[in-house]
């Protein structure tokens, strides 16, 4: 399912917001509305969390996670890190990184295998990036754009990038993540992909300014559509009947 | 709320003291006053400037280097929140501290008993050069030239007897002044140690 969602009268959900496979972060200060909206999607699956970074509400820029982990800036300070681990799954784990492009959720972006990172991330960020969040690490620009984090959304299921990315780069880019890719815009039009939503692998958060069209077009690359019960009826189908008969 | 150490003297910074500068690389220093802000701006080296801590230790004034300081350093990774876990490293802490603390002192005392040292050394060359004005080499030389005439192996034999009894009269019946000097030496250091 694709929800539309706005943050104080902001379409940029994916700033204020991060969305993994075990975890959902929330930025605290907004309206009840906003975390209703997430509580009521998520909250019987994993844990929503409210949290800052570095007293700021943008996470979903500062930090970057999977359902392996979760890294954060070094601005956070030690009550914040802090209030992650206590409320974080056990399994998760978290640790913040002495990097100088503070802004990890812009300059990485990653599912539950693999991260494309900027071209001028740290050695040693890359290499506990590999390690906290158990990915493969590949160095990569979107649509020649460095804030790879930005400009791309990603899921274990498929992903979303910037519009004017070319076919070659998509192709590539597929090839490296092993999911299908769609360049695509959110929020009527806005080509930061990244910050408009977020997604994992059974439901995505858009901005409210979001089309149709739009929609349609995640809710089919992410396959979120497509409930459990429903894939065994149609991809089983055929060979249960042939078994069957 | 972290307590931060300045970039420059390295002392505490408390909430709502002292400024932060971001360097363009967003490297971030921590000054504790304007003293060490206008040091900073200078392009003074703190390991240059005597009042400062990193003055002190690379000049070995201070403890650097001990398996205590280990102890306090900024970490990457959070511990989940334990009741019993905190309450043992609170205790841990105090405990550490105090240890720190014997060995800092320990250290300084060490240092201090060096100084003790070089100046007994040098109290005891100023007393080797300035003899002469005490006594004057050149008294009751007369005397002694008459008595090696007259009996030289007598001198020899109450060698012994004259170091025990007075150091300084055995001094003047010396015939080398410096050999005299030397056993003088050893009566004023029994004396201090």
């Amino acid at each position: 399912m694709a929800v539309r969602v706005q943050f104080e009268n902001n379409n940029e959900v994916g700033a204020f917001s991060k969305l993994t496979n075990s975890y959902c972060l929330v930025a605290i200060g907004g309206s009840e509305n906003f975390y209703s909206v997430f509580e009521a999607e998520l909250a019987e699956t994993i844990p929503v969390i409210h949290a800052s970074l570095a007293g700021c509400r943008i996470i979903g820029r500062m930090c970057v996670g999977n359902k392996n982990g979760l890294l954060v800036p070094n601005t956070t300070t030690d009550d914040e890190l802090q209030h992650l681990r206590n409320s974080l799954p056990d399994k998760v784990k978290v640790q913040r990184v002495e990097e100088r492009l503070s802004a990890l959720g812009n300059v990485i972006a990653c599912n539950d295998y693999v991260a494309l990172v900027h071209p001028d991330l740290d050695k040693e960020t890359e290499e506990i990036l590999a390690d906290v969040l158990q990915v493969e690490v590949f160095r990569q620009t979107v649509a020649s754009n460095v804030l790879v984090g930005s400009y791309c959304s990603l899921s274990n299921r498929g992903g979303l990038v910037h519009p004017r990315t070319s076919i070659q780069d998509q192709d590539e880019l597929s090839s490296l993540l092993q999911v299908p890719l769609v360049a695509g815009t959110i929020n009527r039009g806005s080509e930061v992909v990244g910050a408009g939503m977020v997604v994992n692998d059974w439901c995505a958060f858009c901005g409210l300014d979001t089309t149709s069209t739009e929609i349609s077009v995640i809710e089919s690359v992410f396959k979120l559509n497509e409930a459990t019960p429903a894939a065994i009826t149609s991809e089983m189908r055929s060979s249960l009947i042939e078994s069957m008969s | 709320m972290r307590i931060e150490t300045c970039y420059f003297c390295s002392s505490k910074i408390y909430p709502g003291h002292g400024m932060h500068f971001v360097r363009n690389d967003s490297k971030i220093f921590k000054f504790c006053r304007s003293k060490c802000h206008r040091a900073f701006k200078k392009k003074k080296n703190p390991r240059k400037v005597a009042w400062t801590k990193a003055y002190r230790k690379t000049a070995g004034k201070e403890l650097s280097v001990d398996p205590s300081f280990e102890f306090e350093k900024r970490r990457n990774v959070p511990v989940k929140y334990d009741r019993e876990f905190w309450m043992k490293s609170l205790e841990a802490i105090r405990k550490i501290d105090i240890i720190r603390q014997r060995r800092a002192n320990h250290f300084v005392m060490q240092r201090l008993r060096k100084a003790r040292e070089l100046e007994i050394q040098h109290d005891v060359r100023e007393v080797q050069r300035d003899m002469a004005l005490i006594r004057s080499p050149a008294a009751g030389l007369k005397e002694r030239r008459a008595q090696e005439e007259g009996i030289v192996e007598e001198v020899h034999e109450s060698d012994d007897e004259m170091e025990v009894t007075n150091a300084s009269e055995h001094l003047a019946e010396e015939s080398d002044m410096e050999e005299a000097l030397d056993s003088d030496e050893a009566p004023e250091l029994v004396e201090v140690s």
